[in-house]
């Protein structure tokens, strides 16, 4: 082992690493865009406001004060529509997915419950929704729980069963805390599997790894070089997104030796496979068809970007046979739950894992043109 | 490290299969010290698969081959670093400049005082050493791969194909580098498919083809025990002269559609040709007689000339 050999190769590596545009893009701006957008996207969602339609067809005092009960929730902001329309055909004019019609005699039926305790008074509110929309579910449980406490003052008792949140946190997160140690574990993933795919492909049909075998270098201190080359790749992507999310976002992450352990653990692991792979696939084109078959199943189905929670269960089973749901999973242990007993089994499963691929990858990694 | 062998490269009964086809059958030749040796032929005759096993990319499938004393398939360690190659189709890091590669392969063979600078004037890049690989013409990146060839000072020089795909101002300027290698009494292991490249260069030419050395030589030897003939070159302003000569029973040889080549074993036949394109009526343009030179021993060696098939294609062999 020669460290002036490899330190030669690090250096090559990274002068084509800062004068390639492309790969100065993918490995540091495409992570951070990513965090801008995902992160502006979500960073609110607590705070979400959402439209809601109010047809009062009674136009009355009593009648207005379920409009002002509703914007006083702060979670909807009230759009009037005409009482002259029809709210179905409006809803559907206006792609509207959902319009609450206060029928007429709401006041007077109010006042028939309440002043002569008339129990068959009531008042139906209808919804006219469209069934196909997301967020319309979301919408009709608030407008419940308003009902149901306005039926409760209505009643002159006060509640009997009473709710109190406890969260198994101690402090409270927000979907980007979530999302980061997703998005570093991909990024390094994507910069590793590539790299190698991209060096080992590339080098052997340009032949420069053919004039590499005539010389003194070993494949050893090749591999290495390469590894050490990915390493600083990493370091740098994670040390620019990290520097962006507590910037812009204010994140709220705990940095300590488990970072640096995941992310040495998620090189070695994509290393490893992209080492395997050139092996198996030696067409450049193919075998960036390849790591792109990897990658995807790996980005979206491992919990980078969502909690495999909100999965159906066949999908959450799969999830964890990919290595980088336990770098995902890992990170964010330590990151955001400060669980230290969860990072180790994971770091002890993606270590495993981790140190197979490695292995095998070095030793079906051919120098030689032929046998 | 300076321990003299006669032989820089010594080949025995060299056999390289890849599964049932045979790429080198059965070749034998040794190459001295300080010349330059040259293997000429068409593509896919075995050029690349024995220059490939001699300088380590390759393992034979059976055979001897010693470099400086030393054997490919046990000694590689040994003979690395007193090697110099230049791979078929050679190639380096698109981004890095001709200085930067130098100065990485010389650290590869961790070489502290390689005379980088030296090596660029050598090949004549001095003006480009800045310039990044991807922005070299191809003439400029072969004799970059030569200087990197030099880079270690090595004993033996392998070139394979130095030329190939090089218009012809760009193979003159390699020429040059190659003839300084000659005078600084290196020994050379070249491949080539251009008969003056081996015709210039060579102090030894080996005639490969379909995997076997048919001939081997110096160019002018190889010249001269071939030569038991001569070659007629005619023109004629009418087509019947090529008829002629077919139904003399002569194998004339139409070339560039203007002139005819053929070969007469006896100086009489000279004469009957004249007199017989003269019966026909066919003027003669001009008319020349002389002996072969390299080209026609290849052609009458091989059965074909060394272009056919090999129409300056990089094929790998």
């Amino acid at each position: 082992m020669n460290l002036r050999v490899v330190g030669a190769n690090l250096v090559v590596s990274m002068k084509t690493f800062c004068r390639e545009k492309t790969t100065m893009f993918f490995t540091t701006t495409f992570p951070i865009l990513l965090i801008l957008v995902f992160g502006a996207i979500f960073v609110d969602q607590d705070k979400v406001n959402f439209d809601l339609c109010v047809q009062d067809l009674d136009q009355t005092e009593t009648s207005a004060e379920i409009a002002s009960a509703l914007a006083l929730t702060g979670k909807l902001k009230i759009i009037r529509v005409d009482p002259a329309i029809d709210a179905v055909q409006y809803a559907r004019e206006n792609k509207v997915n959902l319009v609450l019609v206060i029928p007429k005699d709401y006041e007077k039926s109010y006042v028939q419950y309440l002043q002569f305790d008339d129990p068959n008074a009531y008042a139906a509110i209808k919804y006219v929704y469209d069934p196909s929309s997301s967020s319309v579910v979301t919408k009709m449980q608030i407008l419940e729980m308003v009902f149901a406490k306005l039926n409760q003052g209505l009643s002159g008792k006060p509640a009997f069963v009473r709710t109190a949140e406890i969260s198994i946190h101690t402090r409270e997160y927000r979907f980007i805390d979530f999302f980061i140690p997703g998005i570093i574990a991909m990024a390094v993933m994507t910069a590793s599997l590539f790299g190698t795919v991209n060096v080992n492909t590339e080098l052997r049909q340009k032949g420069i790894i053919r004039k590499l075998s005539t010389t003194p270098i070993t494949r050893t201190e090749w591999i290495l070089s390469n590894i050490l080359y990915q390493f600083v790749l990493a370091v740098i992507s994670t040390t620019a997104m990290l520097l962006v999310s507590y910037a812009v976002f204010d994140v709220k992450l705990q940095i300590n030796a488990w970072l640096p352990l995941f992310v040495v653990l998620d090189v070695f692991t994509f290393v490893g496979i992209g080492m395997i792979l050139t092996r198996i696939v030696r067409e450049a084109q193919s075998a960036a068809a390849a790591a792109n078959a990897i990658i995807f199943p790996m980005m979206f189905l491992s919990g980078s970007f969502v909690p495999i929670e909100m999965m159906p269960r066949f999908l959450q089973t799969f999830a964890k046979t990919l290595p980088l749901y336990y770098v995902n999973e890992g990170l964010r242990a330590s990151m955001v739950f400060h669980d230290n007993a969860t990072a180790l089994s994971y770091a002890a499963i993606i270590g495993t894992f981790a140190a197979m691929v490695f292995i095998l990858g070095i030793m079906i990694t051919r120098w030689e043109a032929g046998e | 490290m300076t321990t003299e062998f006669e032989h820089a490269i010594e080949v025995e009964n060299l056999k390289k299969f890849y599964g049932n086809l045979v790429a080198v059958n059965d070749i034998s030749f040794n190459v001295r010290q300080g010349e330059v040796f040259a293997f000429l032929g068409p593509n896919g005759a075995g050029k690349t698969t024995t220059v490939e096993i001699a300088d380590t990319i390759r393992m034979p499938t059976s055979g001897k081959v010693r470099i400086l004393g030393m054997d490919v398939t046990k000694e590689k360690r040994g003979i690395v670093p007193r090697i110099g190659v230049l791979p078929q189709g050679f190639s380096s890091f698109d981004k890095i400049t001709v200085r930067e590669t130098m100065q990485y392969y010389s650290r590869l063979f961790c070489c502290r005082n390689a005379d980088i600078d030296g090596l660029i004037d050598l090949v004549n890049l001095k003006d480009k050493a800045k310039e990044q690989y991807m922005k070299l013409s191809g003439g400029l990146k072969q004799r970059l791969g030569i200087a990197i060839a030099l880079v270690n000072d090595p004993e033996v020089v392998f070139l394979d194909e130095p030329t190939t795909g090089l218009d012809p101002r760009a193979r003159r300027e390699v020429w040059e580098v190659l003839l300084g290698l000659k005078k600084e009494g290196k020994t050379v292991f070249l491949t080539t498919h251009y008969i003056e490249e081996a015709e210039l260069l060579a102090d030894t030419v080996a005639i490969i083809s379909k995997g076997k050395i048919i001939a081997m030589d110096s160019p002018a030897q190889l010249i001269e025990s071939n030569a038991d003939y001569l070659v007629l070159t005619l023109q004629s302003g009418d087509e019947k002269a090529f008829e002629v000569l077919g139904k003399m029973g002569f194998n004339p040889d139409l070339n560039n559609h203007k002139s005819i080549n053929v070969r007469v074993e006896r100086t009489e036949d000279i004469r009957k040709i004249l007199n017989a394109m003269k019966d026909a009526g066919a003027p003669l343009l001009s008319m020349d007689v002389r002996k072969p030179n390299l080209e026609q021993v290849f052609l009458k060696l091989t059965g074909k000339a060394l272009d056919e098939g090999a129409s300056g294609g990089k094929g790998a062999e």
